[in-house]
């Protein structure tokens, strides 16, 4: 009987806990966030102005791209702050056609990712461009110890679409006789590859873009690719797609170029943008746009002085910054600088 | 004498105590610090939400602590690796070289003869390895990889692990000393110890067998112990009154008495390495995990499940061979008893 009582009880209590927590919040928004840094960082201040600012209550859901992606479609999540759009070109457009999403505009106006080597190994060798690696010489000295005779480059996850970018570039190259596309199975172990490559001293040959906290403290140099052209891109993304779908077997001849210098953009859902009660955090999320270096500085602040907090980063971001007031209307950035 | 003992303890672990919350004090940040001392008397604020400055700095020291470890022992940990990928790499190409049906037949072999020619069982895992490549043709070489990669880890796992287990029976002190590791071991989240291998080891198969080991190991431990500190205090006073030496009970009745225990626990040991693989495709470690990651990653409920059930089948091929040999073992000893 006792234990019957105290169960009641315990179900009493935990729904009256729902309902004042519930009660508080005027609104709800659900952000989507990444696996990688800057998108943690973009996460954690729009949620915090969206919080404090705007007095809702902020649920965020990390993930890898493509569940994240495909939670947004389904209408599960509502904004999402990074989105690399070039990458994820087909899914998007595909997506803004079923009326699924709507792109509110640029978030970091430039970014970039390409393949990237050690600055020791790059000056020692001489190498600067993707031509300059196709040597046995120069595979030998990324070994790649699973596969004796090839080189190894430490690409994209396996789901991300740059992995399959990244495959088709290898084989247009001319890279896939001399390196394996390797994938490191999630964001973390590609960050500490790197990583661990500089610690040891050994040559790194390795997919990386920027803004990343960790660019900061290694010292990379880019290889050069054949310049970036809409056509070429084009027809790249096609091959690419189609390997997405059907397998790597489907591989044309196809021509590759660099990755574009592209913009992250923001998205929101549809039916959360479509709720007339959302329009002023729609608002704020259209206006809202940070430059890579002050994405870096953050990214730089979190790594070294946070002691790993991402909101101590934001507050951080949100007092030493003015960027942020212009977003809001004059009552929002009050109550956001009453709470910093 | 007693009750000075029974004050000590308590009195050292107290001032351990002041003195960590003095380190944490000093070490916080000017801007999270109060500006005097003595306004922590005065404002209690502090009470409500857990103050900064009360933070005890360990994040610091263990990752200057494992820097220096890379710097120092470089080399140390780089041999650990030549040595483990050059058997993962050798046993790996000779088994993907071999034409399936040959790795079949092998299969059948070792199962007909560690079952102790038990047909029913035999007949199950050469139905299960067939089905493995019969469920994706790419699943073949990458189960061979996931078996290679467990096999080593869980021979490993024996060599260090059942010694261990052996002194833990036979020493008190050091099992009071063991334990808390094996549960630090246990407990601890696999991506503790999966980042920091690839900084020491590289991406690929060798994080992964240290990470089986971490995590495989202790119940190894644990059921060698047991099954020695089991075995009937009759047989062993038996034993010792027939003149039989330390070393001669360890070897001629406790070990084999605890047998079945032992291979309970290379069983468990060999389940535990499998689960542990396919946490290791998110460390870059080829194999059947590859594809539940992909499957997950894609959104591909069916590739992910399919591949789901071929490591399912890879634990009945694992479990079933480990438990008849169990078995057959268990029988051998029964029959002495009975002698």
């Amino acid at each position: 009987m006792k234990f019957l009582r105290n169960l009641i009880l315990s179900f009493v209590f935990a729904g009256a806990m729902s309902l004042t927590t519930s009660a508080n919040a005027a609104c709800k928004v659900h952000l989507g966030d990444f696996d990688w840094d800057s998108a943690n960082i973009h996460t954690a201040i729009a949620g915090y102005i969206i919080e404090k600012g705007y007095g809702c209550e902020v649920q965020s859901t990390k993930g890898s791209t493509t569940p994240i992606m495909a939670a947004l479609f389904d209408q599960q999540i509502d904004i999402i702050t990074e989105v690399w759009r070039d990458n994820l070109v087909q899914l998007i457009e595909d997506n803004l056609a079923k009326g699924t999403i709507i792109e509110l505009g640029v978030n970091t106006p430039s970014s970039t990712q390409g393949f990237y080597v050690d600055k020791p190994t790059a000056d020692k060798y001489g190498l600067k461009s993707v031509e300059d690696m196709k040597k046995p010489e120069i595979a030998k000295l990324f070994a790649d110890p699973e596969a004796p005779g090839k080189g190894r480059m430490t690409s994209c996850i396996s789901g991300w679409t740059c992995y399959t970018i990244n495959m088709v570039k290898h084989k247009v190259y001319g890279l896939d006789e001399f390196y394996t596309n390797f994938d490191p199975g999630s964001g973390g172990a590609l960050d500490a590859a790197i990583a661990g490559g500089f610690k040891k001293g050994k040559p790194v040959f390795s997919y990386y873009w920027t803004p990343t906290g960790l660019m900061g403290k290694v010292d990379l140099v880019k290889l050069e690719e054949p310049a970036y052209d809409q056509a070429c891109w084009d027809e790249m993304t096609k091959v690419v797609e189609d390997i997405k779908a059907n397998g790597p077997d489907v591989y044309k001849d196809t021509c590759a170029c660099e990755y574009v210098n592209m913009s992250l953009t923001k998205a929101a859902s549809t039916k959360f943008a479509n709720n007339a009660a959302n329009k002023p955090i729609i608002d704020f999320i259209k206006n809202y746009t940070v430059p890579t270096a002050v994405v870096n500085k953050s990214l730089a602040f979190y790594m070294d002085e946070s002691d790993g907090d991402m909101e101590e980063t934001a507050k951080n971001f949100l007092s030493n910054n003015s960027m942020w007031e212009k977003w809001v209307p004059g009552d929002v950035a009050k109550k956001v600088k009453a709470s910093l | 004498m007693q009750k000075y003992k029974k004050i000590l303890k308590p009195f050292i672990y107290s001032v351990v105590f002041i003195f960590l919350i003095i380190i944490s004090y000093r070490s916080a940040k000017p801007r999270y610090k109060p500006e005097n001392f003595t306004d922590i008397f005065n404002d209690f604020s502090w009470l409500g939400n857990w103050p900064k400055w009360l933070d005890f700095p360990l994040m610091q020291p263990l990752n200057s602590g494992f820097d220096w470890l890379i710097v120092e022992y470089g080399l140390f940990f780089e041999g650990i690796n030549n040595f483990l990928l050059g058997l993962y790499t050798s046993m790996k190409n000779s088994l993907v070289g071999l034409p399936w049906p040959i790795v079949i037949a092998l299969v059948v072999l070792i199962t007909y003869f560690a079952s102790g020619r038990k047909t029913n069982t035999t007949v199950m895992v050469a139905f299960c390895t067939f089905f493995l490549g019969f469920l994706s043709p790419r699943y073949w070489d990458k189960c061979i990889m996931t078996t290679c990669i467990v096999v080593i880890g869980m021979l490993l796992c024996i060599v260090v692990g059942i010694p261990i287990g052996i002194a833990m029976a036979r020493n008190k002190k050091v099992r009071n000393a063991l334990l808390p590791i094996l549960d630090l071991m246990q407990t601890i989240p696999s991506f503790c110890y999966l980042i920091p291998g690839i900084l020491l080891f590289g991406l690929g198969a060798v994080p992964a067998i240290i990470a089986i080991f971490v995590y495989a190991v202790p119940p190894l431990i644990r059921l060698t112990d047991l099954g020695i500190r089991l075995v009937d205090k009759e047989v062993i006073e038996a034993s010792e009154a027939f003149g039989a030496s330390k070393k001669q009970t360890l070897w001629g009745v406790q070990i084999p008495l605890a047998l079945p225990n032992i291979m309970q626990g290379v069983n468990q040991c060999t389940m535990m390495s499998l689960a542990m693989v396919v946490i290791a495709s998110m460390i870059g470690t080829r194999g059947i995990g590859d594809e539940v990651l992909l499957g997950l990653q894609q959104l591909n409920v069916g590739m992910a499940t399919e591949a789901g059930i071929a490591i399912v089948l890879l634990a009945i091929i694992f479990d079933r061979i480990t438990q008849s040999y169990g078995e057959k073992i268990q029988e051998r000893t029964q029959q002495k008893k009975k002698i």
